[in-house]
């Protein structure tokens, strides 16, 4: 099945946060005042920014950032959510199996199988993946974009786009084959630097193998505060790619050494003790 | 009934199988991680609920043996630092002996042979890694960077390896291996027959008896 995608255009966004209150109200993370247990409270902080971070019930947040190249202000928004990486940090380093590629492409997750271990948390190179986290007892499960396919909430089977871009007034988001969008992304890209702005790219094209989520950026991405080159860390390879075969190899050749030496030293006994019961008789 | 002399005192043995079973307990859960087929079974956290309890009995039951018998814990823990010309011996020597019953070459050993101190070494150096790191990525799992953390669960499964290698060796010769008849009951009823202990652990079986009768 042709892989899907969601573009979005930062130059057609208005930031209305249409997108962050139809994602929390299809998925059924709510807000509640007085804030419900786990949950983010929005606050007053001298910005139209609201929640201040992604969270458990917060699976999408528009970002604003006031910038002035050359003393002319600009407002940029960034969407901030699971970016649906092809070369996922967290599929790599789940435990469970947990997290796991749709065959649509994205990064979906089982949530009954999560053990709550925090290792997508920490790989992810967005930093996306949010937990309800006990810190005596360690219980935990992870939360984060599902695609709009939680199951029981599942968009996409019955045919519908995710709800942000259902729900996106000046279509600033867009849903479909990922190879449709980056065509489109890419004459979007075209049309700015003829505009003026030749700093306009399409980022998600390639990045880590190539994100399910693309952005349409008229400045460098650094200036939307996403990360220029996003790479899976050491770490996550050194575990996955490492530690996981040699532990394997090492166990293993460690019995079949035990076992050799077991085969070994009881023919030897055996030997001994027939040479005595000889010697005895 | 033959002669015996005492191995290992209760409470040593109680520490021991006390020890055991919480590291088994963490040695499974932690396996489970390895095994993507069987995350199953840590849904729900269960099996990090389980790795908490275990590591804290893990933690705080040698603390307590280590304080209440300090003298005897640093003199064992200062041998475990101790090399010299008798454990090259034995090192030289092991292989013929524990696969070929080939005493040939093969030092007097103290109570503990070098293959033991090995291993007990091991338990002293890796304990105290698998402690440190699983402090770090229990307490300070939401305040540590992310690379700190996942660090951590490298260094710590390093130690698993190591340990739960040895660990398969330890329980091998305790259990299984032909020549180590004794082994079994000198950590489960605390003492061995005078004549396992002469040819196993000569020197400290020297030491012992010096000068005295063995009790029977």
């Amino acid at each position: 099945m042709a892989e899907k995608a969601i573009l979005y255009d930062a130059t057609r966004c208005t930031a209305c946060r249409g997108c962050q209150a139809a994602c929390k109200q299809w998925n059924e993370n709510d807000e509640f005042i007085p804030i419900k247990e786990n949950g983010v409270q929005s606050v007053n902080w001298g910005s139209y920014e609201n929640p201040p971070d992604l969270a458990p019930t917060t699976w999408l947040k528009m970002e604003f950032r006031e910038i002035d190249p050359g003393g002319k202000v600009r407002w940029l928004f960034t969407r901030r959510s699971c970016m649906h990486c092809t070369d996922a940090g967290c599929i790599k380093v789940c435990p469970t199996g947990a997290l796991y590629h749709h065959e649509l492409g994205f990064v979906a997750y089982n949530k009954d199988i999560c053990s709550g271990c925090g290792y997508c948390i920490e790989a992810c190179p967005f930093d996306v993946p949010r937990s309800e986290h006990n810190l005596i007892t360690g219980i935990a499960k992870i939360d984060k974009c599902t695609f709009c396919t939680t199951p029981g909430l599942d968009r996409l089977t019955e045919g519908w786009e995710p709800a942000c871009v259902k729900t996106c007034p000046p279509k600033a988001l867009q849903y479909g084959d990922r190879g449709e969008l980056v065509a489109e992304g890419k004459r979007r890209v075209e049309t700015l630097i003829a505009k003026g702005w030749t700093n306009a790219n399409l980022y998600g094209e390639k990045e880590l193998g190539g994100l399910h989520v693309m952005y349409v950026l008229d400045d460098h991405p650094a200036v939307y505060g996403l990360p220029v080159a996003p790479r899976i860390s050491a770490a996550t390879i050194a575990w996955q790619d490492v530690i996981q075969p040699l532990g394997w190899a090492v166990g293993g050749l460690t019995i079949l050494g035990l076992g050799f030496n077991y085969l070994v030293a009881r023919a030897t006994t055996i030997k001994e003790k027939e040479k005595k019961d000889a010697a005895r008789s | 009934m033959p002669q015996e002399v005492e191995r290992y005192r209760k409470p040593t043995r109680i520490l021991h199988w006390i020890n055991a079973g919480a590291f088994v307990l963490l040695f499974l859960t932690g396996l489970i991680l390895f095994i993507p087929q069987l995350g199953f079974l840590a849904q729900d956290s269960w099996t990090r609920v389980i790795h908490r309890i275990a590591a804290v009995i893990f933690v705080i039951i040698p603390l307590w043996y280590l304080l209440s018998n300090w003298k005897a814990s640093w003199k064992s823990i200062k041998e475990a630092f101790t090399w010299g010309a008798e454990d090259i011996g034995w090192l030289q020597a092991a292989p013929r002996y524990y696969f070929l019953n080939d005493k040939k070459g093969m030092p007097p050993q103290g109570h503990m042979n070098t293959g033991q101190k090995m291993w007990w070494l091991i338990v002293i150096v890796f304990g105290t890694i698998f402690v440190i790191t699983g402090a770090i990525m229990w307490f300070a799992k939401t305040i540590a960077p992310a690379a700190v953390l996942q660090w951590m669960v490298f260094v710590h499964d390093i130690a698993f390896i190591v340990t739960g290698c040895m660990l398969f060796v330890h329980i091998y010769l305790g259990v299984l291996h032909p020549l180590m008849t004794e082994a079994w009951g000198s950590m489960a009823r605390g003492k061995v027959s005078a004549e396992y202990a002469k040819s196993h652990h000569g020197k400290w079986y020297e030491e012992v008896t010096k000068g005295k009768e063995v009790k029977s």
